[in-house]
């Protein structure tokens, strides 16, 4: 390209720096959230190796002699006996408050050659070792609500077992004899290296998806920018047309003038995303943050976004200035857009049909098809494409429909603009659409989280207050119900009730429980029995029973000669009570699982999954709401300058400015509320799709208030942008765009 | 077909001057414009007509001296002296407009164009497309109404621009270089039914124009030259 011809494209007004630091910015800003986007992926891809060795899960401790046909047992289960190369390891659930605590019992010989990760040696029994987080938060809690769980204290498990900086591990020695009473301890020989990636893999999928996100409102806000260059400079270009410019040298000089200030911006973007990447790592994903020295985004990665993000903006550049053709006598396609058809929904049926087919392998593939990321990353940003590709056609109609009822001037001048220019009157607003649907994406997401708030206490289900743990075989129900009367001891604690059965449960059992017909209205039954003893299905205990369970007569009239088989702790609701509670039942030495509550399905479940997300999906939506409420701003100034001379000889023929303002606000407002509806309808469409793939039965709900804030942000911005192009009304409409010379 | 009031000036100018940073465009000009004329004015490029017009309108206020406007039956006004609004106002009802070119909302059809200072003054639309509708038709565009400037020629256009100006009925109608952008037989057919239209109305019109033929159809012309009236006088009939 010609030097002088560049310069001229480059140096032409003083506008023009300022629309190139316009796209800067915005390019700055993309690149540095794509950035932190890929280090947040990265982070998670580390966190869920350095935690893998927590999958690991053992073999059977026992054999069970076969008979002859090499099918059938023979005979009872025999314990395989621990040998240097082998250790016992348990599982028990352990909660805190409403925090899951990697909890892991080990059981060794003291020649055990086995490694265990961050600690190397196993501990001895009664001593554990636990996380830097566990460890403060053991200290600055009454020990009967968690250190008492634990034993003495051994040491701090390395990062390098460790899933995060606030990761809650605990690995605890206890004896062989008592790791075999449980129901759930395996035998290891080595702890698996390998992720199961499937925390990262959902993660990397919603972080592409956010990527996807930041970068549409950043190619938007070019091709504004560049429409807005072109309307700048018509006459300029018109010019340099007439005297042999091809519409090929005019589009290379848009992409060359967009190109430059978008490697600068895109530079400028790398290192924020270096100096923002601390505080960024500080954001809990999941319920922890990563490591920050996970965190990273790499260099090849960050050569590979420059190139990647400058080549988009300066080809949208050189689209846009190509359609706006300016000719040898200026403007003289500008005008004929093609008539927006009903195709136009093509990408967005296509979208959805993607994600719903993803939704649909999802469920029915559990163990987790390899389409299902794709077909519904694919399919978002195909719904996001179809959202912005769909609204010149509803936007149109609306107008149609609008120029038939306008009454007033303002409405007539906007409703025929809007309908002759359906396309290029949405673009505009487009970026706020875009962050709207987005914003809804989220918070239909988000709101997953809040349809698991905590159980409300109901007849025939275990209250919410109450915690139980199932009583390991070979105990007498005395020193069981002497076990209760210390428990009924602890602050906090209203009531322990032993429930009877005629042999062991094991969890899951179907079986009927038997309890003094008097204690129960403390479990929260209502029922009045005349008998003596009552029972009730074990269903009852289950988190997520959520049919009432019946109190029925027992068919025995005393529970001597029964057996104890659960603890059921009632307290006082406080968080401080159930957390003893707890710790008194997994220290009882008489209990075979962990302390329960209904409460711990929502903390052992995937309830932090979206939530973790949440906070940087609103850091996102808010930057693509201001980066589209700039774009908004630039479109509407582009679209003043594209008429001034007509509407400053309205001015002059005594229409007033105001109405000129009102004709600007409602081409903005019409576009946007037209999609709007359809854009938030869709956000929650998609939320859904996302939820039944990925939430394990979750889903959504009415959002949050944050969502709402989020909403009228975007339209109060949206009101700010236009509203800052008042002053653009008044001076380029002025008499001196009129003249005819 | 209206006569002539010269007994008392529509338009009467004293003393107006006016600039832009250093260039004076209109250095103390006097001129009177009667109820019911078409006055030319005439001059070269840059010679001030237009910023002349512009003052007579009231779109810009004078450096120094006064405009004043005397509807029929009606005392003086100061234009001048009326604030933006007011001036605005005034534009809207008394006064029409025609441009050289581009002039037409693009978007618009030619009746919603036409249509839009009905619009502005408070007419129900359902009123104004059909008083429009009827300007149209006696400007021979009855089957261009629905049409986009885009689709209309030159001439078709500048007749809708001239609908547009009359629709409100207005006292005075100024028009800068009407015809400035047509072929002259087009520019002679518009300028035809434009004064037809105005002198049946009896429309006081203000021509700018540099042609002397457009000038010819005018009741009286005033040449400017550097910002001064350098003759004046009376075409004839």
């Amino acid at each position: 390209m010609n030097p002088a011809v560049l310069k001229m494209a480059l140096l032409g007004s003083r506008s023009s720096w300022g629309r190139m630091a316009g796209i800067g910015g915005g390019v700055a800003i993309g690149v540095c959230l794509v950035l932190l986007l890929w280090s947040a992926a990265n982070g998670l891809a580390q966190r869920d190796a350095r935690g893998a060795w927590l999958r690991e899960m053992g073999q059977t401790p026992v054999t069970v002699p076969l008979a002859a046909d090499g099918l059938t047992a023979n005979g009872r289960p025999e314990p395989i006996p621990l040998a240097p190369d082998k250790i016992l390891l348990g599982f028990p659930g352990d909660i805190f408050r409403d925090q899951l605590i990697n909890h892991r019992d080990i059981a060794a010989l003291p020649t055990t050659t086995v490694k265990i990760p961050g600690i190397g040696a196993p501990p001895a029994p009664g001593q554990y070792y636990a996380s830097p987080a566990l460890q403060r938060l053991i200290e600055s809690t009454p020990a009967e609500e968690l250190g008492d769980r634990y034993g003495q204290f051994a040491g701090v498990i390395d990062d390098s077992a460790l899933p995060g900086p606030d990761a809650l591990v605990v690995i605890t020695g206890v004896s062989e004899a008592q790791l075999r009473q449980g129901p759930a301890a395996m035998l290891v020989t080595d702890f698996t290296p390998n992720p199961y990636g499937e925390s990262a893999s959902l993660y990397r999928t919603a972080l592409m998806v956010g990527g996807i996100a930041v970068l549409f409102p950043v190619l938007l806000l070019v091709s504004i920018a560049t429409g807005l260059g072109a309307a700048q400079r018509r006459e300029r270009f018109a010019t340099l047309r007439l005297i042999g410019a091809s519409p090929r040298l005019i589009s290379g000089m848009a992409a060359v003038e967009t190109a430059i200030p978008s490697l600068a911006g895109a530079l400028l973007g790398v290192v924020l995303a270096v100096v923002f990447r601390p505080a960024a790592a500080q954001v809990p994903v999941d319920g922890t943050r990563v490591f920050l020295a996970d965190f990273t985004f790499g260099a090849g990665f960050a050569g590979t976004a420059v190139v990647l993000v400058v080549a988009a903006c300066a080809l949208v550049a050189a689209r846009r200035n190509a359609r706006t053709g300016i000719g040898p006598l200026g403007v003289t396609r500008a005008m004929h857009e093609k008539t927006p058809t009903l195709w136009r929904a093509g990408p967005l049926l296509a979208g959805l049909a993607g994600m719903a087919f993803g939704a649909v392998l999802a469920k029915v593939d559990t163990d987790g098809n390899p389409w299902t990321s794709p077909l519904l990353i694919g399919g978002f940003a195909l719904t996001a494409v179809g959202v912005v590709t769909v609204g010149p056609w509803l936007t149109r109609m609306v107008s149609t429909i609008g120029l038939h009822r306008a009454r007033s001037a303002a409405a007539v001048i906007a409703a025929s603009r809007i309908r002759q220019t359906p396309v290029a009157t949405f673009r505009s607003v487009s970026g706020l659409v875009i962050a709207a649907f987005m914003v809804s994406v989220f918070a239909g997401g988000v709101s997953a989280i809040e349809t698991i708030d905590a159980p409300e206490a109901r007849p025939g289900l275990l209250l919410p207050t109450s915690v139980y743990a199932l009583v390991a075989p070979g105990f007498t129900p005395g020193h069981v119900s002497s076990v209760a009367q210390n428990i009924q001891e602890v602050a906090g604690i209203r009531d322990v009730t032993v429930g009877y059965a005629r042999a062991a449960l094991g969890r899951g059992e179907d079986m009927d429980i038997y309890i003094p017909a008097e204690d129960a209205p403390s479990l929260g039954f209502r029922e009045t029995l005349a008998e003596q003893v009552a029972a009730f299905d074990t269903s009852f205990l289950n988190s997520w029973t959520t049919t009432p369970v019946a109190l029925t007569a027992a068919p025995v009239h005393s529970l001597a000669g029964l057996a104890p088989v659960v603890l059921v702790v009632g307290t006082d609701g406080t968080a401080e009570a159930l957390d003893r509670a707890r710790t008194a039942l997994n220290t009882s030495g008489v209990t075979a699982t962990p302390a329960t509550s209904r409460a711990d399905l929502a903390t052992m479940g995937s309830t932090r999954l979206i939530q973790g997300l949440s906070a940087l999906a609103y850091l996102g939506v808010f930057v693509a709401v201001v980066i589209a409420g700039i774009s908004l701003a630039a479109s509407t100034a582009a679209a003043i300058l594209d008429r001034k001379r007509v509407l400053g000889l309205m001015r002059l023929m005594g229409m007033p400015v105001a109405v000129l303002r009102r004709v600007i606000v409602r081409e903005a407002a019409v576009p946007l509320l037209a999609v709007l509806l359809l854009s938030v309808g869709l956000g929650f469409l998609v939320a859904w799709l996302m939820i039944i793939s990925f939430g394990r039965g979750r889903t959504i709900t009415w959002p949050g208030p944050e969502y709402y804030a989020a909403l009228s942000l975007s339209l109060l911005l949206a009101l700010a942008a236009v509203a800052a192009t008042f002053g653009l009304v008044r001076s380029n409409t002025a008499i001196t765009a009129t003249r005819s010379e | 077909m209206s006569t002539i009031d010269t007994t008392s000036p529509i338009l009467s100018a004293r003393g107006v001057h006016h600039g832009f940073g250093q260039t004076e465009a209109l250095r103390g000009i006097d001129v009177d414009v009667h109820a019911g004329e078409v006055l030319a004015v005439m001059g070269p490029s840059g010679s001030g007509k237009s910023t002349l017009l512009h003052c007579l309108a009231g779109i810009l206020a004078p450096i120094r001296g006064t405009v004043a406007y005397a509807p029929r039956g009606q005392a003086p006004v100061n234009i001048s002296g009326l604030g933006e609004a007011e001036r605005s106002r005034l534009r809207l009802t008394d006064f029409g407009f025609v441009f050289q070119f581009g002039q037409l909302l693009p978007e618009l059809t030619a009746l919603d164009n036409v249509s839009l200072p009905l619009l502005l003054g408070g007419t129900k639309r359902a009123e104004a497309r059909q008083r429009s509708k009827e300007l149209l038709e006696r400007l021979g565009l009855d089957g261009f109404t629905a049409k986009l400037p885009g689709e209309l020629s030159g001439g078709q256009a500048q007749r809708v621009a001239i609908a547009r100006a009359l629709v409100t009925a207005p006292a005075v109608l100024f028009a800068d270089e009407p015809t400035g952008s047509l072929d002259s037989l087009a520019a002679e057919n518009v300028l035809t039914l434009m004064l037809d239209l105005v002198r049946e109305a009896g429309t006081t019109v203000v021509l700018i124009t540099h042609d002397a033929r457009t000038a010819a159809y005018a009741d009286r012309e005033i040449i400017v030259l550097d910002g001064s009236i350098s003759a004046g006088h009376r075409v004839a009939a």
